[in-house]
């Protein structure tokens, strides 16, 4: 647990010694603010619906451009030497670099509960929606993570890392168009494997357990994978 | 007698159908300095990199301080410490934060990693840069900035790959004279390609060749053999011929001299007493001056070259 904290406080201060993460969280806040302003004006309506699936589709485009360094950089620079013949284990290392990245979409999130706050102060939400919206951001934002994360545990380039992970959130959201053209059961298959498609209950007020248990499964299988991947020298 | 800090058995590795090292196999005893000597690609850093916990071997096994490189892989790493090749070190960090991370990443705590980096900061005369970006340093700290990492633990084994790479004069000189003092406290291996620095350092030196383990104690083959240089007028052929009758004379290398200068002869032969007397016994018997007969104290790159030569023989 302690060689945990100690590498992730290491990625934390990683991750904010580059502009990336400033950038990240900057352009994320301005398209937020702006939609969240614009979206109140138009509709008039105290709602978070719009923003979520916005949310969603900005982190798809953010978490590969976050997560392409995180073993990408340490191989290709060899500091994953010093790493590795110190005493701490494969998934020590992975789960500290998991934790620090889906930790700044976590404060990214944070930082955008001002538009909820704002729609409490003047008007009356329903906070319902308001709270699985966030839940179904973070569980998003751990699936994706933990995909970036194997997809730089795969390949020394960064920009390949990040072009591998992107193309597979791209194909995973707009999966469920292609489902449909499908034979039973495949059809069935591949829906199920859409981003978007289990995002939806958790934007508009509806839990299901079955949506929780696909990110969460695909979270924990892509943090084995990428350890299996590490240790595979 | 304690027993041995470093034990390797039969290590091999594949690196997908390239064989890296082939069935190596040496023990380093406490408070050694140790020579891996080999040119590039010859599988030193794979050998390190096994004994530093970092790669699996494909069959054989590794031991360091009686802890199994495979099935006790973060013991053995508690008890090296290491310095891969060209000092990979994390850039965004400044030097005093780099080594508290690395002091406690490697286990100590506190006020125990705050002594620790205090102790190897002024060993390693890093005082005046602890809080310049890692990235600012210059090769000569930064392979210091490495080294000092390595020793925060005080660590039973010590692993320098390739240390002095890069390097000026001066602080080569300063890693020898930290290297032994070292010696006898701490078991050093120390891999390079240089032979005359390694010839310094270390009180053994192995060779390694395509993988292949040539020698665990090149200094003893050096003890062994002896080369005499001669110059002699008169055809090759009996000037040869005179000098394989000669007991003890294993191999006779020749190079014309320039312009009317006989041909220059190096004779290797085995180290025993009046060698060079019988030679010169022999040649006058035949009627042959030599113009010079000196006998030449051999050096580990002889050393090399004899052995890489033996080892193509076989191979032939």
């Amino acid at each position: 647990m302690r060689g945990f904290a100690i590498l992730c406080q290491k990625e934390v201060m990683a991750l904010f010694s580059s502009p990336i993460a400033y950038v990240v969280v900057t352009v994320f806040l301005l398209i937020m603010g702006y939609s969240f302003t614009l979206t109140l004006f138009i509709s008039h309506t105290p709602s978070l619906v719009h923003l979520f699936f916005q949310m969603f589709v900005l982190f798809l485009l953010t978490v590969p451009i976050i997560t392409m360094r995180l073993i990408a950089e340490e191989r290709k620079l060899r500091t994953i030497e010093m790493l590795l013949t110190a005493p701490v284990t494969e998934a020590q290392i992975v789960l500290a670099k998991f934790a620090a990245s889906l930790g700044l979409l976590v404060l990214m999130l944070a930082l955008s509960a001002a538009y909820p706050i704002v729609l409490g102060i003047y008007g009356n939400p329903d906070w319902g929606p308001i709270y699985s919206g966030y839940l179904g951001l973070i569980l998003l934002g751990g699936a994706l993570v933990g995909t970036g994360l194997l997809a730089s545990t795969l390949v020394t380039n960064q920009i390949i890392a990040a072009l591998l992970s992107l193309s597979v959130f791209l194909l995973l959201w707009i999966i469920d168009d292609f489902g449909y053209l499908l034979p039973d059961p495949l059809d069935t298959l591949v829906v199920n494997l859409s981003l978007s498609g289990h995002f939806k209950p958790f934007a508009t007020g509806s839990l299901y357990l079955s949506d929780a248990a696909f990110y969460v499964s695909a979270t924990l299988l892509t943090l084995f994978l990428s350890i299996r991947a590490l240790a595979r020298r | 007698m304690s027993p041995p800090t470093v034990v390797a058995q039969n290590l091999v590795k594949w690196y997908g159908p390239r064989l890296a090292v082939r069935d190596v196999s040496f023990s380093i005893d406490a408070g050694e300095v140790v020579g891996l000597l080999g040119p590039n690609g010859s599988g030193k850093s794979t050998i390190f990199r096994i004994l530093t916990g970092y790669l699996t071997p494909s069959s054989g096994t590794v031991s360091v301080a009686g802890h199994d490189a495979v099935t006790d892989s973060l013991a053995l790493r508690r008890q090296v410490g290491y310095v891969p090749e060209d000092a990979p070190l994390y850039d965004h960090m400044r030097v005093a934060e780099f080594l508290r991370f690395m002091a406690r990443i490697k286990g100590l705590s506190g006020n125990a990693a705050t002594r620790s980096v205090a102790r190897v900061a002024g060993r390693l005369r890093l005082d005046g840069v602890m809080d310049t970006p890692v990235a600012k340093l210059s090769r000569g700290f930064r392979q210091r900035v490495a080294i000092a990492q390595a020793l925060l633990t005080e660590p039973r084994l010590l692993v320098l790959d390739e240390p002095t790479s890069g390097l000026d004069p001066r602080q080569v000189n300063a890693f020898r004279d930290l290297i032994r003092e070292l010696a006898g406290a701490q078991t050093v291996l120390i891999a390079s390609h240089v032979l005359p620095e390694i010839a310094q350092i270390a009180g053994r030196v192995m060779i390694l060749l395509d993988g292949t383990l040539l020698t665990t104690d090149a200094l003893k083959h050096r003890a062994d053999i002896q080369h005499l240089r001669l110059q002699v007028d008169g055809p090759e052929a009996d000037v040869r011929a005179c000098l394989a009758t000669v007991a003890g004379v294993r191999a006779i290398s020749a190079e014309a001299g320039s312009g009317d200068a006989p041909t220059l002869y190096i004779v290797e032969a085995a180290q025993r007493p009046l060698v060079a007397r019988d030679v010169a016994a022999a040649l006058a018997e035949r009627r042959l001056v030599p113009s010079e007969l000196a006998v030449v104290p051999p050096d580990l790159e002889q050393v090399f070259l004899e052995l890489t030569r033996r080892r193509d023989e076989v191979a032939a």
